[in-house]
C-alpha cells in the first residue's frame, strides 16, 4: 500500500502537482506581419517571465519546427511532423501549479489564442496509467510493481 | 525523476522525446505487458545511468484543451485512445540530432505500435525568428 498512500498524499490539497502546457499550431504567424508577431512574441516572452518569477512555471522551450517520427518494429525514421500544422506541437510549458482549473487559467492567457492557437492542458503522472490500472485491477502484485518503481 | 529546475535549461543540444499512441498494451496478456514494462524501465534507468535524461515523466490520461479568441473554449481531450495522443514525453541532451533518433530506436515499446516524435529544443522562437528574416527581406 506503500505506493497508493503516496498517491493520496499527492493529491493533497496544499501540495503543488506538475502540468505539462503543450502549444498546437505552427502556421499561426503565417497571415501576420513582422510587427504583429514581433508583439506576439514578445507578450509571450513577458507572459512565460511572469510566470517563472511567481514560481508557477519551471520551465519551458519552443521546439523547432523540423523533427523526425521514429516508429514500428524495423525503427522506420520518417520526416515528421509536418511544418505548418494545425495539430504540430510548436513548444512547451513546464508548470507547478494548485491543479487542473489554475493550469487552465494560465493557458486561457495564451497571447496565441487569439490567433488559432491552441493549448492542451496535461497532468503530469509519477506513475505509468498502464502500471496504475494493472495495479487496480490486480493483474499485477503489488511486489512486482514495487520491485519495478 | 525528478530533478531542480536547472535540468529544463537548454544545454545546446537537448531534444524532446514525445511519446505517441498509449494503447500498446492492447492484445498482450499480463505477462506480456509486465516483460514489456520491465524492459521500458531498464531502458529508462541505463539512460539515465548515462547522464541522457533530463526530465521525463508519463502524462495523465485526463487532459484539456483551450481555444479560441474569446479564451471561452474549454474542451476534454485529447483522447488517450487516439493514436496521436501524447502519452509521455522525455527531455534528454544527445551529441547530436542523429544520437538523438537513435535513443528514440532503442525503446522497447516500439515493438507495439508507439511512435516517438524527437524534436529539437529551441532558446529563441522559430515565429519570431522568421518574423525578423521576413523584415530584412523585406527591408533589402
Amino acid at each position: 500500500m506503500r505506493l497508493l498512500n503516496s498517491l493520496e498524499f499527492m493529491n493533497n490539497e496544499n501540495a503543488k502537482s506538475d502540468y505539462m502546457l503543450l502549444f498546437r499550431g505552427t502556421s499561426w504567424d503565417k497571415k501576420l506581419s513582422s510587427e504583429q508577431v514581433q508583439k506576439i512574441v514578445t507578450d509571450w516572452k513577458a507572459w512565460f517571465e511572469g510566470l517563472l518569477n511567481d514560481g508557477r512555471a519551471i520551465g519551458g522551450h519552443p521546439l523547432k519546427d523540423e523533427g523526425k517520427i521514429v516508429s514500428g518494429k524495423q525503427r522506420t525514421v520518417a520526416d515528421g511532423p509536418f511544418a505548418e500544422s494545425k495539430e504540430a506541437i510548436g513548444g512547451y510549458f513546464y508548470l507547478k501549479v494548485s491543479g487542473m482549473d489554475e493550469a487552465i487559467e494560465i493557458a486561457k492567457q495564451c497571447p496565441g489564442l487569439d490567433y488559432g492557437l491552441e493549448v492542451e492542458v496535461r497532468p503530469v503522472a509519477e506513475m505509468c496509467m498502464v502500471r496504475n490500472r494493472a495495479l487496480q485491477s490486480g493483474v499485477m502484485k503489488e511486489d512486482l510493481v514495487e520491485a519495478l518503481v | 525523476m525528478n530533478t531542480d529546475q536547472n535540468s529544463l535549461e537548454n544545454s545546446g543540444n537537448d531534444f524532446m522525446l514525445l511519446f505517441r499512441g498509449g494503447q500498446w498494451y492492447d492484445g498482450l496478456s499480463p505477462e506480456e505487458i509486465q516483460q514489456v514494462m520491465a524492459r521500458t524501465i531498464r531502458w529508462f534507468e541505463n539512460l539515465q545511468a548515462e547522464g541522457v535524461v533530463k526530465r521525463g515523466h508519463p502524462l495523465g490520461e485526463t487532459g484539456k484543451t483551450v481555444f479560441g479568441s474569446k479564451r471561452g473554449g474549454v474542451v476534454d481531450g485529447p483522447y488517450a485512445e487516439s493514436k496521436e495522443a501524447i502519452g509521455g514525453y522525455l527531455l534528454i541532451s544527445a551529441k547530436d540530432f542523429d544520437a538523438a533518433v537513435e535513443i528514440a530506436r532503442s525503446f522497447p515499446k516500439l515493438d507495439y505500435g508507439v511512435a516517438i516524435e524527437v524534436r529539437p529544443i529551441l532558446d529563441e522562437c522559430p515565429d519570431l525568428k522568421n518574423a525578423k528574416l521576413r523584415s530584412s527581406l523585406a527591408a533589402a
